[in-house]
């Protein structure tokens, strides 16, 4: 291998002419072929028994995710004016290409059912907006006394009233949301205001804001990380070189998901976070090794020093890279594919970062020269071995002091289990924008004033027992449900399901006496009602709320947060109904966008903990095998665990939950820890092999590794910092967990690690029975 | 005398010739509405609603209807599902512009209730028929036009165009094809506010009873809902003399 990379060094201009091409031909691909996948149902695994019903459930009953345009008057809906705007409005959302006509609701095209003395009225609200005092007087009335339009389409108050227009999960475009937004501002006027929320503009707004800020962003990332690369490495063009590993390991990671037609994916936007935070190391440390040798050596030529750099670094640069890779690797393991390709691609990236490091880097030093030297006063008193006398007291002191360490990672760890007892996982999106934007006070007003922006979907199957759900006991069982959901959760404003139809017929055939606001006791009068809605109401309706067969009932909880905790807990309710629907044959099974993203978060919580697990024991036998030595593999383990436990702790503590951003983020702690690992055990052996003095051994390696992880993680900070600035909260989550997870790594690395080192002996017990 | 005859003959042949290619789009549908239809009808009627996973809804009703002069009388008495049987729903429409008197009995309420519904799009008993498709529809409230003449599977017809002159009614035109034969219709297209395709009627069996010509099988699909509906005409009696006696809420509560 070493002789290899020797050899390459007599061809730097091939190698560098080659590594640009492919490089161009890679942008050239990017160009052409990139894709951004935003559907996010694109997302989910398409096998999952729960998407499968949930994708089934969808069909079945129309479900869809609500764009919700709120009409506000302060002054009462009840006025030409404002219903004028609704009825053309309503108009307007129905001509939209995107919307089905007929998936669009507001109180003009509801109908209006009401008993009256000998019999039943169906009418419309209103067709023609009612113009005279008294015509608007008679409308609110018949809004009042009518519970499935009151509270749910014109809010309590009455100074909101909602059109609802449900689209498909495909059609939501930006173009289609600013049309959306001008045609709500076109009807704005100095008293009446519009509000536009719903999940398809949450979900839309999400997956172009966060890309959109990180374009933004990057850049002043890479900005940051190149000065502060500049001042650690004293020179431009050794800057300019590490950077530009990173570039290329990025564009060929990039490049190659083009070429091969996979798309980018949310997650993949993490692809070169990753590879900016791990790809600088193997650079900082080539570069750390040559200024050492060259201060030591100012006379050696460039390719003196770049082969002794090549030597003594390959095997560290490559045995990080390797182990690196197969951490990402075992997210192979994951259901979800973006997060597959995310680790396969992270994995390329990070091996093509070594080949890199170990081709182009050299090639770059052998054309643009070395780095100056600097001069070292030999005859300061360093109090130690090493030349650095501040890495002599560090390293002495962390010996010294050795129980310091022990005991006080101890006391992390442990506080650091508390702390992920807090944990908790949210597949909110409306969580994470700000608290003070547009979208999120949106959606609580219309949450203040209506049952819920989001909804959970419960579906009831019979298992093909033909008019189960016309039976008064299933029913009225139902119906205890819903009632019991909605008064025992403030989160809940809303049920909705078939039993507010018998309710209704049952109220309205029998003088609108609200005592027969109940399911009747007789199956052929559920039978007769609903034949009868379906004769003078709108049987599409019904069609949402169960199968034409009726054995399936479909449920709709209207929920006033989107995340985990609500949906769970209005689960957890609905669980308890489980017993008593299995004894009538009844099964249970959810749907919607709402539940599909928690049952989503909850798959790639699961396989990033499996894949966690199953990385750090590959990593343990792989680094075992390298160094052969097991307690190597154990003790290499510890920064991993430590910057992972830690980073979950502090999210626990800080309530910062976890959601696919930054559970994908604990597979940095894995390669950032083991690189730091990894260099600092290479060189802690080569040292001890020269000497019996552990030490001694212990100060060089601090010197040498040491500072370069120091360096390393000050480099990383520094940039990801910067995103602590970003207007996209998760993006600011990710700065700050990503320099979390360098902090740790590396005074876990140059503390505990070290402690273990000296104190199990690895390396010195052999020459000691010798 | 012989030639004057024979030369009136043929004018009267050319006038009528003449007539005949001068009708107009609302002449035809004019006649197309005014097929004679008896003055009371008794039939079973087989419902079947198809929905887009395939699903059916069958429901057989027995149903009589009688033509008073300015007022039309139906009666309707489900048979089948079961768990409807003997509902009943009554219907009084009338020549002028006064809407629909409508009643139904629910033999589970054991009540006769009236229904009011101002919406003359309603669709007739859950099916793709609205109560104007089933002929409930003014001939002037539309504007018609002939399109053209053509001859579709061996039957000549006219296919007229008839654009509503209300801006808000739930079709903004269909297109008939009326066969010149008997002026009774062959197909028909209905188009949303849009002006896109919304519901193709297709009329599959004709039969002529005691002279009277009876559509006893037809189809209606949604295509944009890809919903179904089949009507079926059996056990046809035409002009058995249903006394009108038989169309009143007494009756209704006292099933088939």
């Amino acid at each position: 291998m070493e002789k290899i990379l020797n050899k390459l060094l007599k061809f730097k201009w091939l190698s560098m002419l080659v590594i640009i091409a492919a490089s161009a031909f890679f942008i050239f691909e990017m160009k052409e072929n990139t894709a951004m996948e935003t559907n996010l149902d694109k997302y989910m695994p398409q096998d999952h028994p729960a998407f499968i019903y949930s994708d089934k459930a969808e069909s079945w009953f129309n479900i869809q995710d609500g764009i919700i345009v709120a009409i506000e008057n302060k002054n009462g809906i009840f006025n030409t004016e404002t219903l004028d705007t609704l009825k053309q409005l309503t108009k307007r959302f129905q001509k939209f290409d995107e919307i089905n006509k007929d998936d669009v609701t507001s109180l003009y095209t509801a109908d209006n059912i009401v008993g009256t003395e000998d019999g039943m009225d169906v009418k419309r609200f209103f067709t023609r907006v009612p113009k005279t005092e008294e015509k608007l007087k008679k409308l609110q009335e018949s809004v009042r006394i009518n519970e499935m339009i009151f509270g749910r389409l014109v809010s309590e108050n009455e100074q909101v009233t909602v059109i609802i227009a449900e689209i498909g999960d495909d059609v939501f475009t930006p173009e289609f949301y600013d049309e959306i937004l001008e045609v709500a501002k076109m009807s704005e006027t100095d008293d009446i205001k519009i509000h536009v929320a719903g999940r398809p503009i949450v979900e839309g707004e999400m997956a172009l804001l966060g890309p959109a800020d990180m374009k933004k962003m990057v850049p002043i990332v890479i900005l940051v990380i190149f000065v502060v690369l500049l001042i650690t490495l004293r020179s431009f063009k050794g800057t300019l070189i590490t950077l530009g590993v990173v570039f290329l390991s990025t564009i060929w990671a990039f490049g190659l998901m083009a070429t091969v037609g996979i798309p980018i994916y949310a997650v993949s936007t993490m692809i070169p976070v990753m590879l900016i935070a791990i790809g600088v190391a193997d650079g900082i440390h080539l570069y750390s090794h040559l200024h050492t040798f060259v201060d030591h050596n100012p006379q050696a030529s460039k390719l003196e020093a770049t082969k002794d750099m090549i030597k003594h670094l390959w095997k560290p640069v490559v045995m990080t890279s390797v182990t690196t890779a197969v951490g990402f690797i075992s997210l192979l393991t994951s259901e979800v594919y973006p997060v597959k390709y995310f680790g396969l691609f992270t994995a390329f990236g990070v091996m093509m970062a070594m080949v890199f490091s170990l081709v182009f880097l050299p090639a770059g030093i052998m054309i643009f020269g070395l780095p100056k030297a600097k001069k070292i006063d030999v005859s300061e008193d360093k109090e130690g071995h090493s030349h650095s006398k501040l890495a002599n007291n560090f390293a002495a002191g962390v010996i010294k002091h050795k129980y310091v360490s022990i005991i006080g990672a101890a006391v992390i760890v442990v506080l650091s289990i508390i702390g992920m007892q807090k944990m908790w996982i949210n597949s909110s999106f409306l969580d994470k924008f700000e608290k003070d934007s547009d979208i999120v006070l949106t959606d609580k007003f219309i949450n203040e004033n209506f049952g819920g922006t989001s909804s959970l979907n419960l579906i009831l199957d019979s298992e093909g027992k033909k008019d189960k759900f016309k039976e008064p006991e299933v029913l009225k069982l139902v119906d205890k449900m819903q009632k019991d959901v909605d008064n025992k959760l403030a989160v809940v404003g809303n049920t909705f399901s078939l039993t507010d139809y018998i309710n209704r017929m049952n109220k309205v055939m029998n003088a609108d006496k609200e005592e027969f606001n109940t399911i009747p006791d007789s199956k052929n009068m559920v039978a007769q009602y609903l034949l009868l809605y379906e004769m003078s109401g709108d049987p599409e309706n019904l069609n949402k709320v169960v199968d034409y067969d009726y054995e399936k009932l479909n449920i709709t909880f209207q929920l006033k947060k989107d995340d985990s905790k609500a949906i769970n807990s209005a689960l957890d309710i609905i669980h308890t109904y489980e017993d008593d629907f299995n004894k009538m044959g009844i099964t249970m099974n959810y749907a919607g966008s709402g539940y599909k993203g928690l049952v989503f978060t909850d798959l790639i919580l699961e396989g990033q903990i499996k894949s966690m697990v199953l990385s750090l024991l590959l990593i343990i036998v792989l680094i075992s095998l390298m160094f052969k030595n097991f307690k190597i593999g154990l003790i290499s383990s510890v920064p991993i665990i430590i910057t992972a436990v830690i980073s979950f702790g502090i999210m626990g503590f800080l309530g910062i939950p976890l959601s696919t951003t930054t559970a994908l983020l604990s597979s940095i702690a894995i390669g950032i820890g083991i690189d730091y690992a990894v260099h600092f055990l290479e060189q802690y052996r080569t040292n001890a092999a020269n000497t019996d003095d552990k030490m001694a051994t212990a100060q060089k390696t601090m010197a040498h590794s040491g500072k370069a992880i120091i360096f390393n993680a000050i480099v990383v900070i520094a940039g990801f910092l910067v995103l602590l600035f970003s207007v996209f909260p998760p993006n600011r989550e990710l700065g700050a967990l990503v320099s979390l997870n360098m902090f740790t790594s590396f005074v876990g690395t140059l503390t505990i690690m070290l402690v273990l080192l000296y104190v199990s002996n690895v390396y010195f017990k052999k020459k000691k029975e010798d | 005398m012989k030639t004057l005859k024979l030369v009136t003959a043929a004018l009267l042949i050319v006038a009528s010739l003449g007539a005949q290619a001068q009708l107009t789009g609302r002449e035809i549908v004019d006649k197309a509405y005014n097929i004679p239809t008896g003055d009371d009808q008794t039939s079973v009627l087989t419902m079947t609603l198809t929905n887009k996973s395939g699903q059916t809804r069958v429901r057989k009703i027995q149903q009589f209807t009688k033509d008073l002069g300015d007022t039309e009388k139906s009666i309707m008495f489900f048979m089948t599902p079961a768990d409807v049987k003997n509902t009943s729903f009554m219907n009084w429409s009338y020549d002028s512009d006064k809407a629909d008197d409508q009643w139904i009995y629910l033999p589970a309420l054991k009540k006769v209730k009236r229904i009011s519904s101002d919406s003359k799009s309603d669709y007739f008993m859950g099916s793709d028929f609205t109560y104007d498709d089933l002929g409930d529809r003014k001939l002037d409230a539309d504007d018609h036009k002939l399109l053209r003449e053509e001859t579709v599977d061996g039957v000549e017809c006219y296919v007229v165009e008839s654009v509503s002159k209300d801006e808000d009614y739930m079709y903004s035109k269909t297109v008939t094809w009326i066969r010149k034969e008997n002026f009774i219709g062959l197909k028909k297209e209905f188009y949303d506010e849009d002006e896109e395709l919304l519901k193709t009627l297709s009329i599959k069996k004709l039969e002529e009873i005691d002279g009277i010509w009876v559509i006893t099988h037809s189809e209606m699909e949604n295509v944009q809902k890809n919903h179904k509906t089949i009507m079926e005409l059996n056990d046809i009696k035409i002009n058995t003399g249903v006394p009108a006696s038989k169309f009143s809420e007494r009756m209704m509560t006292r099933g088939i």
